[in-house]
């Protein structure tokens, strides 16, 4: 599970003011979606029903956007557990950004996130973003037992050359068990 | 102990009492303008100590540099302290660290910096800097680097330095390194046990330094320093007390080990933004959801004496 606990949203944020920043991080302006991001990066754990809109902001063309809703969800904490299907989806999308925050998360999920076994062992694949593939070993090892599917990927991934792939993948070994 | 570069002229029991007179005459070389009032002109600062301090601005690019009243509070904690070790510099823009110093300068002060690569496994990276007072403080820039992670073990290597005070003679002038850090917050342990590593290494970087300050955003507090306790003698400046804006988490803090870094006046604190300057959460926010946290360092090199309690004046803390 990731480290990050909630925080109580501060007084000046409601429910509303989240719903609202999230519509916003589809306006056609940049600027208006920098802002939302922006918006939410303050929010910080109280955003966390912004995770998937979040994740998808990483894939803006607008290099503001990105950088907010990145900080965004590195703080985020673990995502709400229903928004782990779409989240799966968003590892396959194209741009390595949003995969590798959408793999981020799902990790934080922990078990929870068994479901996104195969699509999280796919990106152990040398064809994969570097970045997306160490991160899918990592959580591949956060969910733990519930990723046993993931072991012969890993086990592939093990024996890769870059050292911090291999690592990652032999601690996700470790802790999922024969 | 600390590598002095020469031995302090005094060991007797009045040590520090001639040390510290020494410290006082030289504060008359000090420029007048550091010794006026705040308002209106530099911060006038410690001539007792030096002030190091760390500073998480969270993505600091752009978006803050185009928000006048964010510079300000941001310029004027600064202000308060000789080095700042500054993380999340996050923009495309080269100018955004430049652009800033000269903001903190526009009151006269005389700030300069030096800034580190962009950092990152993704493609949205960070850069960390050191803003420094060059009336106290000046840097040694062959020693400017980033730490070595062949086994990316950290997501944003440290970035190191070595500072010399300025505000005593050069022969007794206290040297450092500072090894700034933001670690990953979802990989803490391990890039802790890293950087237990980092500092081990750096302080046999060089034979004529063993004073090491590993300062930043940790994502950890005392509780999760486990790793670290497997370097003799260390200890952290911040304990006890929260240092995000929302004042829920220890995160940020400064390390480093007391049998060689003896400089340290068991002074530190967190700039809490809120109080400081009066700003509401929402707004303090608008600055950084870090506060700045802070350690004070006799400027001298120290071996065995006890050091005098500081007479100096120190920032607004908590």
């Amino acid at each position: 599970m990731a480290r990050v606990t909630a925080d109580p949203a501060p007084a000046w944020i409601s429910v509303a003011d989240i719903h609202d920043w999230i519509g916003q991080l589809g306006d056609a302006d940049a600027s208006q979606r920098a802002a939302a991001s922006e918006l939410l990066c303050r929010a910080g754990t109280a955003a966390a029903t912004a995770a998937v809109p979040l994740v998808r902001a990483c894939a803006d063309d607008n290099d503001q956007v990105r950088e907010w809703a990145a900080a965004a969800l590195e703080d985020l904490g673990p995502p709400p557990d229903d928004s782990i299907p779409q989240l799966v989806e968003l590892v396959s999308g194209s741009h390595p950004l949003a995969a590798y925050w959408a793999v981020t998360l799902l990790g934080r999920s922990g078990q929870k996130a068994g479901v996104a076994t195969a699509v999280l062992a796919a990106c152990l694949d040398s064809e994969c973003d570097l970045s997306v593939a160490q991160r899918a070993a990592w959580a591949l090892g956060k969910i733990g037992p519930a990723a046993a599917a993931g072991r012969a990927a890993l086990e592939k991934a093990a024996a890769a050359a870059d050292p911090r792939l291999a690592r990652l993948a032999r601690e996700a070994l470790d802790v999922i068990g024969p | 102990m600390a590598a002095a570069l020469l031995p302090l002229p005094v060991r007797s029991r009045s040590a520090a009492g001639a040390l510290r007179a020494l410290l006082a005459a030289l504060a008359c070389a000090v420029p007048a303008a550091a010794q006026q009032p705040a308002v209106g002109g530099p911060v006038a600062k410690p001539w007792d100590a030096v002030l190091v301090a760390s500073f998480n601005i969270q993505v600091f690019g752009e978006s803050k540099m185009s928000k006048p009243q964010v510079v300000d509070v941001l310029a004027r904690v600064v202000r308060n302290f000789d080095i700042v070790a500054i993380q999340e510099v996050r923009a495309k823009s080269d100018d955004i660290v430049p652009s800033f110093v000269r903001a903190v300068n526009a009151d006269g002060s005389r700030y300069n910096y030096v800034i580190g690569p962009r950092e990152g496994r993704t493609s949205s990276k960070e850069q960390y800097a050191f803003i420094y007072d060059t009336n106290r403080i000046e840097v040694d820039r062959s020693s400017v680097g980033v730490v070595p992670d062949p086994q990316g073990r950290l997501h944003r290597p440290p970035m190191h330095a070595r500072f010399r005070t300025r505000i005593v003679p050069v022969e007794m002038a206290f040297t450092f390194w500072l090894v700034d850090i933001h670690t990953d917050p979802d990989e803490v342990p391990q890039e802790l046990d890293a950087l237990t590593g980092v500092f081990q290494a750096m302080q046999t970087a060089r034979p004529d330094e063993d004073d090491v300050i590993l300062l930043g955003d940790l994502n950890a507090g005392p509780p999760e320093f486990s790793a670290f306790r497997r370097i003799p003698g260390i200890t952290w400046a911040v304990s006890g007390v929260t240092t995000n804006t929302r004042r829920t988490k220890t995160y940020d803090n400064l390390l480093f080990t007391q049998p060689a870094t003896r400089e340290y006046l068991g002074r530190s604190g967190v700039l809490d933004l809120q109080a400081t300057f009066g700003l509401p959460l929402e707004h303090a926010l608008e600055v950084s959801d870090h506060n700045p946290v802070w350690g004070a360092f006799y400027p001298a090199e120290v071996r065995q004496q006890t050091l005098p309690p500081m007479a100096g004046q120190l920032p607004v803390t908590r």
